[in-house]
Order: C-alpha cells, then structure tokens, then sequence
C-alpha cells in the first residue's frame, strides 16, 4: 500500500534519511525502532508531507509518488487517507477547544458538510477510543495523559484512513494506561497499514508485526518482530535490545559504546561497533536478505566467532560426545552442569590443552587445524583457581608480560605501557611497586585480576573463563563480572563463561548451554531456559539454583516452594531423585533416565537427539506438554 | 486570573456540563476591592495634606473669594466638623448620591459637567481600542505566519516606525497633513456647529470630525497589538497542536486563524486591558490637540482655571471606566480560555 524508495531527507545540508526503502502492507504494523536522532520521526513527517527539510525519493502510496504531489493535494491525503499520531501528548491537543470539537473538525475540514454526521462519526470514534461521551466534551486541561493519548488517537483515525503513523504513542504513560492504549492500538491497527515509530521496544514488540532498526537514517535491520526479538542479528539491534529494560531477559543491563553521529562515512554504525573490519568505514553496506531477516552489514551481521564441535573420552568414559556449540561475537555463552559433565575439558579440549579424539573448531569462520600462536592471540582462558594458575615465580609484570615476550609485540617499553594499560583495565595499581608483587602477596580477587589481565594483555576476541570466580567471595566476584562485562561492552569481547552457578549464569550470559555426562541437553537464550526450562534437568538445575528468601513463607505449591515442599508440587523436580536403574556410563538411553521422574520406556533404550524447539534446543523426549517441540 | 490558572488548574469532575458562570465571584470582588481603594484615596488625600481640607478639596483662590457663611455651609457639606469615620460614611453617601462635588468654574454639579464630555471620550477610546486591537491583531496574524518573507518584513519595517511616535505628535502630524495642508477634515470639534444635521448626515459628519483623532490613537495603539501578536503568532505555531491541525490535513487560513490566531488572541486581550490606562491617557493629549470635546479637553480647561472638584471628578470618573472596561475584558477573556471560564 505504501512503497518508499530511496527516500533521502536533510535539514539544512544535514542528511537525517539515508536511502530508506520499505513496504507496507494492509494489515501489517511495522515498528520502526532506534535511539533518538536516528531519523524515526523524520521518516514518519516525511510520508505525512510535513518535513520542514528536503526530501529526495520516493513514497508511493497507492501508486502515486507523493513527493512530487502538489500541496492541495497533499493535504486532502493528510488526515483522510494517511494520519498520523505526534509525539508529545501533552500539547498536541488545541487548548481551547473540545475534544469533540477538535474530532469533528478532523471529520468537517475533509468535506463532510453535515455537522449533525460529523459529530455522530466522532462520537463513534471516541467511544471507539475509550471516552465516553461526557468526557468528550471536556477540553484538554481536563484530561489526564491517557485521556489525551486516546483523543490524539481518535483525531487520526475518524477519518478512517488506510495509512497510520504512530510517534512513540505510548511515550510518558504509565504500564497500565500504557497497556490501555496498546489494546486500542490493536483493535484499529487491524485493518490498516500502520507505521509505530518508538525507542520503547515493549511497545513495538507488542504492537507490531513487523520491525525495522533505524541507525544513522538508514535501515540496518528488518524481519518479523518476534524473530527480532529473540535473535537480533545486527549489533546494534542487539545493542539496543541489551540496554532496554524489561522482565524478560535476565542478563545485566549493557549498553552501545560511543554517541551517534549523522556524519559517518560507510556504515554508519562502524564507528560503535565492535565487529568492525576495514570495508566497514569506506563504503555503506547495502542490504541483504539473510534467512528471514534484511540485514546491512558488511559482516553479515553478528558473527559466530568460535563454532566449536567435539568428542573425547578418557579410556572407556567418554566425556564429551559430540558437543557442538557456537560463540558469537560480543556475546556470553554459559556452560552450565554439574560437576563431571565435561565443562572443564570442553574448555581445555579448546584451548588444544587436551587432544580431542574428534574435533571440528572454526574461529572466525575458518577451521582451526593446528593451535598456531595466532589462535591463542584471538582465544584466551582465564582457569579456575588464579593462585594456582600464575606460576609462583613470577611477580605480576612477569606474569602479564609473558605473552607479549611470546608474540614479540613490541620493544621493552611499549609491553610494559601495554602491561600497566591492561592493569588499570582490570582496574588494578599499574605502579612499579604492584609490578614487582608475587602471587603470595596477592588476595584472590587481585590474583584474579591478574589472571585476568594476562588474558587480556594480548587483545582476544575470545575469553574462556572456566570458574573463574568460584574461588571468590561475593563482592569480589561480583567487580570481577562488572568488568568482564563492561570489556564486553566496550570491546565486543566473547566469553565462554563455564560455571556450575546457574544464578551468575542468568545475571551475565546471553546463551546458555546445559551439560550433562558430555551431552549438551538443552540450549538457547537464558531467559527462556531459565523461565521455562523443558529439560527435566534443566528444572532440577534451577529448582536448587541460590535464592534469598524465607521459602517456609511461601504457600505450598507455588514456583518459590518447590524446594521445601517438593512432593506436592506436579511438574517439578523432587528432592531426592530416586535411581531407577543402576548408573551406567555405556547405557545407550537418556543420560538423565536414571535420575529423571517423568522417565518412561523410551527413555532407557533411546538416546533423544538434541531438536529445535524454537527459540532453543532441548534433548527430551517428553517435555512439558504445553511447548511444542518444533521438528526439524 | 494567572495565579488562579496555576493554582486549579484541575477543575472538579462534575462540573464540566454546568455551564460556567460569566464571570466569578472572586474577580467580582477584585474589581470592587480596587474601586474601594481608590475611593479612600480620593477621600483621605485631601484629608491629610497640610492645612485645611476646604483648601485641598476648593484650592487656594476658591477660598479667598469664600465668604464665611459659604465656608461655613462648605464645611458642614462635607462633614468636615464630624469625626473622620462619619466624614468618610457621608462622602461615600454622596457618591452614590451621584454627588461629585460643585464645580464653580462651571458653576453646575461636577457630574452634569462630565456628564456632557464623558461620551465624545467613550466614544473615541472604545473606537480606537476596538479597532487598534482588531487592526493589530489581523496584521499581526498574516506577518507572523509569513515570518521572514517581504509582507511582514514591509509590516514589520513600517509599524515600528510609527511606534516611535507618541500620540500627540502622532495628532499633530496628521493634523498638519490633511487639515492644514489638504484641507481633508476640519481642524478642531466633534461636530460641526449649528449645522443642524440629522440622522445619516449626523453620522457622516461625526465620523468626519472622528477621523483623525481616532486615526492618531490608532497608529500608535496598533503597534503593541501587532507585535505581541506577530510574536506570539511566532511562538503558536511551533507548538505541538499546530502539527496535529496540520496532520489533520487543515487548510493553511484555517490553521492560521482557528488554530493558531484563537490561541494567539488570549495575551492580546490581557495586553489590551493593560495598555487600556495608557490609552485613556493618550486620548486625553490627543483630545487637546484636536480640539475635541471630551473629557481631555475638559481635564485641560479645569486644569488652566484650577477647578480642583472638577479635576477630582473627572480622574474619579476615568478611574470607573478603566475599571469597567477591564472588568469586561476579563468577561471576554472567560469566553475565550476554558482554562480559565472553569476556574472557579
């Protein structure tokens, strides 16, 4: 219904918009999201035909190019066929006039003659709305937020037009009008082609079908919302998906590094990503189709970084079989199990500290046949016990310089800026007499940090942190992830992070990877494991994962009692699971059958293959029965 | 009226549908309140001023011609004899009475002095605030929408040349150029004596004398119209409400009175009742100028013969009209702003 086509606007030489081209549909709802300045609003007054600045291009509608429609015309089209709702709720409405007035006016100004209609199609449409008709005759110093979002609202849509441009409709108002608002957005959204231009991602994601991210004036991604939401593909989609707060995902807040700038030349997010090649700053990336998403980026989005598939085994127990995981760039990926189910020797397996009976390793794309000294630049781990790991003869400028010495980067002097620079990253004392510290004179965040430091000190792509943090109380460990986090955020650093502390694992990991006996058994966003795990070993995982509270409090039955009054609750785990079949490290079934409560026949004579179930991978048989497992 | 657009500014609920009153209670008592004060003053000046009062209220050569049974008789009227309080209580009595005091240039009651000048003033102030507000406004409105470009920058140019100008020299300039040099209008009166014109002829020939007077006050008037309005025009049409008209799909002219203009109008009315004093002033030069008989030129001549009940009585009387207009603006103003017509 509507097609942009290379649209261009600028504002005093400034370019806003940079070669914008969408299509809408009747019936679709297409949010378009980003941070403020990226053009959003400018986009939406340019299908209006109220943009004060210069645009080039093209916007068909019906397939008439409005750009070059003279004015008159223009306003006929403005508020019967394509309306729009301001931003701005608090004075978008004429202070001295009625609500109903105002309505009806909308109705008059576009050839109705009969006031008597004109007031009854107002009517229709404010009781439409949600105001009924006394509040209709109030003027709007007499209406709260809400009330005038809905009144806004009416004005646009009493003409019934096929094209709606929403401005942030739901900017300023509490959750509840909020929600409010949104169901109304809904029911009129229905039949039309509708534009809902916000950086409140909750909104989009409720509203509209579709979603486009608009960086610098230009779309840098677009695909169906829900994909978006749990697979962003650009790194700014991610970026932004990152800082906004919501209850569903669980990782710690992490925003984009730098400030936009309209003046970038190629794409206009290299300057803030962390993913950036040389082609990157020289020339716009155009954009493609990628699976179900258009994406430009010269990287193709983000990247998978490290994809990883191994088996090995010690004699007869096998350790790890056939574990396939995939790292991408700036993100976490938690590796979660119990002691022994391999978690350790992956990561060693890896780093080629362990020779793998089977392996498969790609690191940025390309395989990985001998750990050359340019694998451990772009890989490096952090092990589990920093006192342990840092050779007692060295003090702490020996220690951090040691692989600079190795890769030969640079004179004296250069590796020691280098060293002190990596030290007050990891924001430890770069002076000489901390330089000349031993491991014993360190406590063990310190030692940490140091250990830290060395991993760093070369610049990885790729950090694996095997329980790292065990060692350490709380409050250490707790600075310790800030600033592994904050490199991430800074860097686009990817961690492996191996823990057996599914609480630590929510807080700071994008993707988690659930271990047992060598077999990853469920995999996929954190947040959707850790609110609905499907895997019966999952569940038992976050059934005993750390929680502060009085559980003897809580009624019987619900999620937080589970512990302490196991028994009664149906679904979950109890605590004590029973052995149904003696333990054996050969048995060809499921690897949890003799500890699972739900397990039936099938379970011991068949091993269930790891399957998409959409957004995550489980390896069950028979998960809950309200999830469909999606075949393959 | 501003405090108490700030302070409820949330009307109650229920009495969205009673229909406003005109006007509340509380500006009703404002303007009484302010008609008191003055009063007092007028009262206690005389009262307090060195010597006697008789000399204050009748001035210094009044009371030389005075015989003592005139004074006596004086000083009895005003209760001059009597403890302040009742001296107060009986000259409010003869006000309300209608009683302003003799004048004996005049040798008439003060009111029925007045009474003959006050409608030529009413008549050229209120023409000239009417039409300086509307001209004022209307041009205020077509070059504050077209900022910028040539109307409003040859608007802009030219009226603020006359806004240098006060209105007496305002008078005189107009007076020299179509009275004495083109001969257009006569020079001096409100009417033409003796002429003995009635009905259309009567109207022709009172706006002929009209003319130029009310043309000086005008002039310069128009100036503070338009430029609030020019700016305030400015300030309307960037507000978020213009976009949303404009979204609605709004014809330019519509936008620009209904919109725009209706918002722009509040300050001007508000403007209008200030400035009013200042105006009721500036007919007073432009009166003498003119020769026209209201209550300027009145003012001038009991000022030349030291009539001081005369001049006391005129001020009093300017008082009550200013007084009143303001009063109907504020009713025009609750007209105009819901804010402020359920504020009460």
């Amino acid at each position: 219904m509507l097609t942009i086509k290379n649209l261009k606007a600028s504002y005093n030489g400034l370019q806003i918009l940079k070669d914008i081209n969408l299509n809408l549909e009747k019936g679709q709802v297409l949010s378009v999201i980003g941070e403020s300045g990226t053009g959003k609003t400018t986009l939406g007054r340019a299908v209006m035909g109220l943009l004060e600045g210069r645009c080039t291009g093209e916007i068909l509608f019906k397939g008439k190019n409005l750009l070059t429609c003279p004015e008159e015309e223009r306003r006929r089209i403005r508020g019967r066929e394509i309306a729009m709702v301001f931003q701005n709720v608090e004075d978008g409405l004429h202070p001295l006039y009625s609500i109903l007035y105002q309505v009806m006016e909308a109705v008059l100004i576009h050839g109705l003659t009969d006031k008597k209609a004109a007031e009854k199609r107002a009517c229709e449409v404010l009781e439409l709305v949600g105001l009924d008709n006394r509040r209709s005759l109030a003027y709007p110093h007499q209406l709260s937020g809400g009330e005038k979002q809905r009144a806004l609202i009416a004005l646009a849509v009493v003409n019934n037009p096929d094209i709606l441009i929403l401005d942030e409709p739901t900017a300023s108002l509490d959750a509840l009008t909020k929600a409010e608002i949104i169901a109304v957005l809904r029911r009129i959204t229905r039949e039309k082609a509708s534009l809902v231009i916000t950086h409140d991602i909750s909104t989009a994601a409720d509203l509209s079908t579709h979603m486009a991210v608009l960086y610098g004036g230009r779309i840098v991604e677009l695909g169906a919302t829900g994909d978006m939401l749990t697979g962003p593909r650009h790194a700014y989609t991610r970026g932004l998906l990152r800082s906004y707060p919501n209850m569903t995902t669980t990782k710690d807040l992490q925003g984009i590094p730098g400030r936009m700038s309209h003046h970038v030349e190629g794409c206009p997010f290299h300057p803030r990503c962390t993913q950036r090649i040389r082609i990157c700053s020289a020339e716009a990336p155009l954009p493609a189709v990628e699976g179900n998403r258009l994406i430009a980026c010269h990287r193709g989005g983000i990247v998978p970084l490290l994809e990883v598939r191994c088996s090995k085994s010690f004699g007869p127990l096998k350790v790890l079989q056939d574990v396939e995981c995939i790292l991408h760039e700036g993100e976490t990926l938690a590796l979660i199990g119990e002691s022994g189910s391999g978690k350790t020797t992956l990561a060693k397996t890896v780093m080629g500290l362990l020779k793998a009976d089977e392996e498969e390793i790609r690191l940025e794309g390309k395989k990985v046949t001998r750990r050359t000294i340019d694998f451990y630049k772009r890989i490096q781990m952090i092990f589990q016990n920093p006192g342990e790991s840092i050779s007692h003869r060295m003090n702490v400028l020996q220690t951090v310089k040691e692989p600079l010495d190795i890769h030969k980067t640079g004179n004296e002097e250069e590796k020691l800026e280098r060293v002190r620079q990596v030290l007050n990253e990891v924001e430890l004392p770069g002076d000489d007499a901390f330089l000349k510290k031993y491991p014993h004179h360190l406590s063990g965040g310190e030692a940490q940090r140091v250990a830290i430091a060395r991993a760093l000190v070369l610049n990885p792509k790729v950090l694996i942190a095997d329980e790292s943090t065990s060692a350490l109380d709380a409050s250490v460990q707790a600075k310790i992830l800030k600033l592994m986090m904050n490199l991430q955020e800074k860097r686009g650093l990817s961690i492996m992070f191996i823990t057996h502390d599914l609480a630590l694992a929510k807080k700071i990991s994008d993707r988690l990877a659930v271990l047992l006996k060598g077999r990853i058994v469920e995999e996929g966003p954190t947040s959707e494991i850790i609110y609905h795990p499907l895997h019966p070993y999952t569940r038992a995982l976050i059934d005993y994962a750390p929680l502060l509270e009085d559980r003897s409090a809580r009624p019987a039955g619900s999620r937080w009692a589970r512990r302490t009054h196991s028994g009664t609750c149906g679904n979950s785990l109890q605590a004590a699971p029973r052995l149904k079949r003696p333990p054996s490290a050969t048995s060809t079934g499921c690897p949890y059958a003799n500890r699972c409560l739900a397990v039936k026949d099938r379970c011991l004579e068949e091993r269930p293959e790891l399957i998409a179930c959409s957004p995550r991978k489980v390896a069950c048989f028979y998960p809950p029965v309200d999830y469909k497992i999606q075949s393959n | 009226m501003q405090e108490c657009v700030q302070t409820r500014h949330v009307p109650i609920r229920n009495k969205v549908f009673k229909k406003a009153s005109v006007l509340n209670k509380a500006s009703i008592i404002n303007y009484v309140v302010a008609l008191l004060i003055i009063l007092t003053m007028n009262f206690f000046i005389p009262r307090l001023m060195p010597g006697d009062p008789l000399q204050a209220i009748y001035g210094n050569e009044a009371l030389l011609v005075m015989t003592p049974e005139l004074q006596e008789e004086l000083t009895h009227r005003f209760s001059l004899d009597r403890p302040l309080g009742e001296q107060y209580a009986s000259y409010l009595l003869s006000l309300c009475r209608g009683d302003l005091g003799h004048s004996y240039y005049y040798n008439a009651p003060v009111l029925k002095v007045i009474s003959g000048f006050l409608p030529w003033t009413l008549l050229l102030t209120g023409l000239a605030l009417v039409i300086s507000t509307l001209v004022g406004f209307f041009l205020g409105v077509e070059s504050g929408s077209r900022r910028g470009r040539p109307l409003d920058q040859v608007l802009l140019g030219s009226i603020m040349l006359f806004s240098g100008f006060p209105d007496f020299f305002m008078g005189i300039m107009l007076l020299l150029f179509f009275g004495v040099f083109l001969s257009l209008v006569p020079l001096s009166g409100a009417l033409t004596p003796y002429a003995g014109h009635s009905g259309l002829m009567l109207v022709a020939d009172l706006l002929h004398h009209l003319a130029l007077p009310l043309a000086a006050l005008v002039l310069v008037r128009l100036t503070a119209t338009y430029l609030l309005t020019r700016s305030t025009m400015i300030t309307t049409l960037g507000e978020a409400f213009i976009l949303t008209a404009k979204a609605k799909g709004c014809p330019e002219r519509i936008i620009r009175y209904r919109h725009a203009g209706r918002n722009t109008l509040l300050p001007v009315v508000t403007a209008a009742g200030l400035q009013f004093a200042h105006l009721v002033t500036g007919t007073l030069f432009v009166e003498i100028v003119f020769s026209y008989p209201g209550l300027g030129s009145l003012l001038y001549k009991s000022l030349l013969t030291r009539d001081y009940p005369l001049m006391a009585g005129i001020l009093l009387v300017l008082t009550v009209v200013v007084l009143t207009i303001n009063l109907l603006l504020d009713v025009f103003y609750s007209k105009l702003d819901p804010r402020v017509a359920k504020c009460t």
